[in-house]
């Protein structure tokens, strides 16, 4: 195997994160010991081959300059584009820092798991913080997009989110670009605070080979709620990586998941819920689409730890390929410690259904719309979650 | 209208229709009686188009073109259409937009604009009240929890939507209640017309009652056996296909 990860943190910058040294070298330990790439030996990266990303060669993106404030528009936005980041005006109750500094007492939560996460604390290049005060609505949108330019990019990027208590907002993410032989590693933690509310729509879209890596931790307090949609278009390489911490009682958590792969795209979502306290439910709903060559993962676990009794945990994953060559490698995983719990999973891959495309034939309409059309419907309870409107138009334009 | 010529096809190598020969002419109404798995629905799916079945020998022809080399949409654009036996549930999939997408396919092909949104809406208000369709029906996701009735109520629908030159109903009228029934047989003797045509299947001379037929064929493993008028039907009720088969 090609670079090890030492060699692979070299091309980039040191990171320019304020991280609490414990963290920072807790990485560097991770990476010296791990020394190369994860194999397909590697429980996690079982259908995930990671020689290419190895042997990338990446230039990294300097992020200095802040430019000129975004007008206001019906979204508060947040661009990351061209070594520059822009940003809308703040509002009461919002702030939104990009100094490097993230509230270190949310991040007595965290430690740092597997090469991803290491790489990305020793290589950030920034990430922005958000926080939202206490009992404060943020009725607006909140948009972060990331515009991934120029060969041999590599973006790195760790983000915050902090949703005081009882406070709500509305996110959508966005990933894109075309150029050829890039990295991201964007990694979120969202620390959801008591009664708070959050609502993510996640689009990535890029073109072109890059190979993009997004890790989304979730910190959870009581009776918060917190929904993420992952959707997933066309990519050449993803990996998502979404973790859940349901710390307290009464939470709720929504994580759904669309994913569309053609030619060699290869698209894998990991998800691990856990449920250390009782009275929490969490509800997870993975559709994929795959034809020509396309391969993607699903592998979505839950732990119910001992005493988190009164959970309800429902996981399903269903899959069309619409070729031959297509393949998916899905594996529910439940762990249950607790025994007053209901929890569900389901995996299912098929072909489009026949009847269903012959009915619609039937009717006048050619094949390739009847196609797109039970693509669409298949797709639809997962799109019809999706609360942002510039995420919703992207895809009726890809789902026609 | 329609030729069917000593048609043979079959399934997974297993012969269903075994010389079958069949013609209709615009303004009739045709009924097929036949005990179970005598081929009935085998040739309602062959005649639109189904690619499970082979077709091995034998003609149709369908407003002078040969179907059999037609693909199954060119088929339903040159105005045939199938009421199906077991309408097929599309979750995700709305009844209205489907059916948009249809017309306008049908309409392009005929060399017609699209319909506005305003005048399909219009068309959707009309033939939903002709079959008695709840308009929230209409806009559902395609048979999703539809009852038996309002699934084949919601074929008829579609049938008025598109107006086939040819409509083919592959019992319609089994799991309808009688007032259902009336309800479907009127929408579909109002869309009967000197240009058009009907085809019934049915087990039930009851249905026939409603939708007066010009004549009645008896297929029986593969083949039409017998042809009569509407009597016919009165005589199978009576006395079953024993009789057919022993005069065969
Ligand atoms: N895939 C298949 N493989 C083998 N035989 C099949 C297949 N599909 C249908 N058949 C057979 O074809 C025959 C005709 O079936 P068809 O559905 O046309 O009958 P039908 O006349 O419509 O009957 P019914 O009155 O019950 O609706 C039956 O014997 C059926 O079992
Ligand atoms: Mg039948």
């Amino acid at each position: 195997m090609s670079g090890t990860l030492i060699d692979f943190c070299k091309q980039l910058e040191p990171t320019q994160l304020k991280l609490p040294t414990a963290l920072l070298q807790a990485a560097r330990d991770g990476v010296e010991f791990q020394h190369h790439f994860p194999t397909t030996r590697d429980e996690a990266w079982k259908y995930t081959r990671l020689g290419r990303v190895a042997a990338l060669k990446l230039s990294p993106v300097k992020i200095n300059q802040p430019a000129n404030p975004l007008p206001s528009s019906e979204t508060i936005d947040i661009i990351f584009e061209n070594e520059t980041w822009h940003c809308a005006e703040p509002i009461t109750g919002l702030h939104i820092d990009f100094s490097g500094a993230l509230d270190t007492t949310a991040w007595n939560a965290c430690t740092l798991q597997g090469h991803v996460q290491h790489i990305n604390a020793l290589t950030a290049q920034g990430g922005v913080a958000i926080r939202v005060d206490a009992n404060t609505k943020i009725i607006k949108p909140i948009r972060i997009i990331h515009r991934i330019q120029g060969e041999h990019t590599g973006l790195i990027l760790h983000h915050q989110f902090v949703l005081g208590n009882h406070a709500s907002a509305q996110l959508e993410v966005f990933f894109e670009g075309t150029s050829q032989d890039t990295y991201a590693n964007v990694l979120f933690d969202f620390f959801i605070g008591v009664g708070a509310d959050l609502h993510t729509d996640m689009l990535q879209q890029t073109n072109g080979t890059h190979y993009g890596f997004h890790t989304q931790r979730i910190y959870q307090q009581k009776d918060s709620t917190f929904a993420l949609q992952t959707l997933t278009a066309n990519t050449h390489f993803t990996r998502n990586d979404v973790e859940v911490f349901s710390q307290e009682e009464g939470t709720h958590t929504q994580l759904y998941g669309a994913f569309i792969g053609r030619e060699n795209n290869h698209i894998d979502n990991h998800t691990y819920v856990h449920h250390t306290a009782p009275n929490c439910t969490s509800d997870e709903n993975y559709k994929g689409v795959l034809s020509d060559k396309a391969t993607g993962v699903f592998n979505g676990k839950v732990k119910v730890y001992q005493d988190a009794q009164k959970i309800n945990a429902y996981q399903s994953n269903k899959n069309i390929l619409l070729s031959d060559s297509a393949t998916i490698n899905a594996k529910p995983e439940l762990e249950i410690y607790a025994d007053d719990v209901k929890c569900s999973h389901g995996s299912t891959t098929g072909q489009l259904d026949q009847q269903a495309l012959f009915f619609l034939r039937a009717r006048g309409i050619s094949e390739s719309k009847a196609t797109d059309m039970l693509i669409k419907g298949f797709m639809a309870e997962i799109v019809g979650t999706v609360k942002s409107s510039h995420i919703q138009e992207a895809l009726h334009s890809l789902l026609g | 209208m329609l030729k069917i010529t000593d048609l043979h096809a079959s399934i997974n190598g297993t012969e269903i229709l075994k010389g079958l020969s069949l013609e209709i002419n615009a303004g009739e109404v045709h009924a097929i009686m036949g005990p179970n798995g005598a081929g009935k629905s085998t040739l309602a799916s062959v005649l639109a188009g189904k690619e499970d079945y082979e077709v091995t020998s034998g003609t149709i022809t369908f407003e002078d073109q040969d179907l059999l080399d037609l693909s199954i949409e060119e088929r339903a654009r040159e105005g045939l259409f199938l009421a199906f036996q077991y309408p097929v549930e599309i979750p995700g999939v709305s009844n209205v937009n489907f059916l948009k997408t249809a017309i306008n396919e049908i309409r392009e092909h005929k060399g017609l604009s699209a319909l506005s949104a305003k005048d399909f809406l219009s068309l959707v208000k009309e033939k939903s009240a002709l079959v008695a369709l709840d308009a929230s029906l209409a806009s559902r996701a395609v048979n999703e929890g539809f009852s038996g009735g309002e699934k084949k109520r919601n074929e008829i629908f579609q049938m008025a939507m598109l107006e086939p030159k040819l409509a083919v109903l592959d019992e319609t009228d089994s799991g309808l209640d009688i007032d259902a029934l009336r309800i479907v047989a009127g929408g579909v003797n109002a869309l009967k017309s000197k240009e058009n045509a009907t085809l019934v299947i049915t087990h039930y001379q009851r249905l026939l009652d409603y939708i007066i037929p010009d004549f009645v064929h008896v297929l029986y493993d593969g083949k039409i056996v017998k042809t009569g008028g509407k009597e016919l039907a009165l005589a199978l009720e009576e006395k079953g296909y024993d009789w057919i088969k022993s005069a065969e």
